[in-house]
């Protein structure tokens, strides 16, 4: 039970700074709202989906790939919920001809030619309030250009999707973002003969290992791999 | 029964409401046109040094040192007549701008019976023009005249009820009557209208001939001359010329937030709101500069309309200085929006249109907006459209649409690349991401298009399967070899 003082000092503070976050620990899982990807792999290890109000990082490291079809499928289940899906792309590389116009009526995006713009860009989204689901997509960034990127940047977005509730999704070809909620390595090994198989098939053999839902809550849940 | 609403000093007041902090100092506004420039209006500070209208500006300082003299500019008076009159029109249909800083209400079909509902709105009246920073006085009388000769009395309202009584106590300079006129009645000893009136309409009228009918006409409680009616423009405006030119963003949006806090409370006092802004910058070399915002969610929060305006002045660069200022609102009646059960639109559009102006002028207009596919087979042809959100209907389909092909994540432009050909296959691939050999291939696809016009295209496409390394489209044009994208 916190001292008679100690509330006044929080309640002095939270008047000088509107929206200062008062506590040291994140909040429980249970506090979490969740944007669901449409994806089992995603969704049940998630506990929902994609924690609103926090950062997840999708991880495609190595000789894995599967982030396209991933953003596909996110931008298939923002137009099926009427969400408003912002992708901004950090290297201008989603290829937007092969969805259907009416999955792309929902899509805001962003096109960027280096990490410092999609940096700004995703700073300026997060703070709008009006976007409930952002994605940043650097996978296929430099990692030089992604080496310059300021560890604060990742808690300043953190901060700001508390604020906003935002679902902030960010795609990076090795671990990079310290303060995220939720962390996904995706796993996909396609070959030629995948292009027999259609999309849908492909994102359902996408391989997902939540290697850190520690933070998602207290009690954390193991590393886990869904198929 | 008339109103009438009359500023003192209208000049003067039109040039202080944007400078209030003026008003406790001694300001006197000069005509730098009149062939002999001089004082032609004083606020009450001034005159309590003995400061009058005529004195040249060195005489008036040589009376009061610290005496503020303000350069006569028509920009404040034409926004200070518009609101005037704006305001005036929200209280009645029937409005007449009758003079400078004079504004005749005809009070008709008003439901004004008795004395309290017309002080209230009297007083409704000169809260709105206060609001807008003018300071007005209201005559209340059975004529247009009189109320206006009421309206010049000291008190901010006065009703006239008994108008015999009212005029009987008038002095003779209140009717403003030509000077020659003037000086022979103060002769003869007349000071007041009631004095005046004794003297016999038909006598004075022999006498001064048809000066002094008008002014008996003026003064007659059942002389009632018909109003000439006025319509007000529908834009809210508020203008401003410098008098040393602006360079920088800062002094501008000074301006800029003043004039959108007056729009507001303009806008705010007769119940409307700003549907698009138009901001006109004169420019000291050439023409003027001028843009239109469109508001998404018609408001007349001040703080919204400053912060678009902020944002889009943010990036602009004008050729030359800027010397004077002319921000325009068009007012629409307030939104009232029933959200859909199911609609998930956006909660505040006016900050996601600022978001959008703050990112179009970050990574470029054309590289933001929700795709559009084109109607063609070239290879990666669509359009970016201005997202609206608000309106989009919702797919209700719980069937999933299918995309065509596996996902691919494209180099834009191309990566340009060596190929080694057996035959009509590329065996081996060098480029930036990859180069080594080919263990699998599909194709040659063919596809051409535009073959009519200069823009015609034809290209080979291959899918690749490399040794160790990623899945690629390649393919080979009249230009050259390049890799399309990773199959992703």
């Amino acid at each position: 039970m916190p001292a008679a003082n100690v509330i006044q000092l929080r309640t002095l503070l939270a008047e000088k700074i509107p929206g200062l976050r008062m506590r040291l620990e994140a909040p429980h899982m249970a506090e979490y709202k969740f944007q669901a990807a449409g994806l089992r792999q995603i969704d049940e290890p998630l506990q929902g989906g994609f924690p609103k109000g926090a950062i997840t990082e999708v991880i495609v490291a190595g000789a894995y790939y599967g982030s396209s079809t991933l953003l596909q499928s996110l931008v298939q289940q923002a137009a099926k919920a009427n969400e408003i899906l912002t992708l901004i792309d950090g290297n201008d590389s989603f290829d937007v001809t092969q969805l259907d116009e009416k999955m792309l009526s929902r899509l805001l995006w962003i096109r960027c030619r280096s990490v410092a713009q999609a940096i700004r860009a995703a700073d300026l989204a997060l703070r709008d309030g009006n976007l409930s689901w952002v994605i940043l997509d650097l996978k296929s960034n430099s990692d030089q250009q992604l080496r310059k990127i300021s560890p604060a940047t990742w808690y300043r977005f953190q901060r700001l999707v508390e604020e906003t509730g935002t679902a902030c999704v960010i795609f990076t070809p090795r671990r990079m973002l310290a303060p995220a909620r939720a962390r996904i390595n995706l796993r996909l090994q396609i070959s030629l003969g995948a292009m027999e198989c259609n999309p849908g098939g492909l994102q359902h053999q996408i391989k997902i290992e939540v290697s850190n839902s520690m933070r998602l809550g207290g009690n954390g849940i193991p590393p886990s791999t869904f198929k | 029964m008339f109103a009438a609403i009359y500023i003192a000093d209208f000049s003067l007041e039109a040039l202080l409401r944007n400078a209030p902090d003026l008003r406790a100092t001694p300001v006197a506004l000069v005509d730098s046109d009149l062939p002999k420039p001089a004082i032609i209006q004083c606020n009450a500070a001034a005159k309590t040094f003995g400061i009058v209208d005529g004195l040249t500006a060195s005489q008036a300082l040589a009376r009061c040192s610290n005496l503020e003299i303000i350069i006569r500019s028509t920009a404040p008076e034409a926004s200070a007549t518009e609101i005037l009159l704006q305001t005036a029109y929200a209280f009645s249909p029937n409005i007449e701008a009758t003079a400078p800083g004079v504004c005749t209400l005809e009070l008709k079909g008003l439901d004004l019976g008795n004395l309290p509902a017309m002080k209230l709105w009297c007083k409704k009246i000169l809260q709105a023009l206060g609001s807008a920073g003018l300071e007005a006085r209201i005559g209340v009388a059975a004529t247009p005249d009189l109320a206006l000769l009421a309206a010049h009395r000291p008190e901010s309202i006065s009703i006239i009820q008994d108008a015999e009584d009212f005029v009987a106590d008038l002095p003779i300079s209140a009717l403003a009557p030509p000077v020659e006129v003037l000086e022979i009645l103060t002769r003869w000893g007349v000071r007041s209208t009631g004095e005046f009136l004794r003297l016999g309409k038909t006598e004075i009228s022999e006498r001064f001939g048809p000066v002094a009918l008008e002014l008996f006409k003026r003064i007659s409680p059942r002389s009632v001359r018909p109003l000439k009616l006025f319509s007000p423009p529908e834009l809210f405006s508020e203008q401003m010329e410098f008098e040393s030119e602006i360079e920088t963003l800062k002094p501008l949006l000074v301006w800029l937030n003043r004039f959108a806090g007056q729009l507001s409370r303009r806008l705010e006092a007769i119940y409307l709101v700003a549907a698009k802004l138009h901001l006109r910058l004169g420019l000291a070399a050439g023409g003027p500069y001028e843009h239109t915002i469109d508001i998404p969610s018609p408001t007349g929060e001040e703080r919204v309309l400053c912060r678009m305006l902020q944002t889009h002045l943010e990036t602009l660069r004008t050729a030359s200085p800027i010397i004077s200022l002319q921000l325009s609102a068009l007012p629409t009646k307030p939104e009232m929006h029933q959200f859909g059960l199911f609609q998930n639109t956006l909660r505040n559009p006016n900050q996601f249109a600022e978001t959008l102006a703050r990112l179009a002028a970050l990574v470029g207009a054309e590289n933001i907006g929700t795709p559009v596919l084109e109607a063609t087979h070239r290879p990666d042809a669509f359009r970016l459209q201005p997202p609206n959100f608000e309106f989009t209907p919702a797919h209700h389909s719980k069937q999933t649409i299918q995309n065509e092909g596996m996902p691919l994540r494209r180099f834009r432009p191309p990566l340009p690349a060596q190929f080694e050909f057996d035959e009509t296959k590329p065996v081996r691939i060098s480029c930036n991401i990859f180069s080594g050999m080919i263990t699998e291939i599909r194709g040659p696809f063919l596809s051409s298009g535009n073959w009519w016009d200069e823009n015609r295209w034809a290209r080979e496409e291959w899918d690749v399967e490399t040794f160790g390394g990623p899945l690629l489209r390649l393919f080979r044009s009249g230009e050259g070899c390049y890799v399309e994208g990773v199959y992703d």
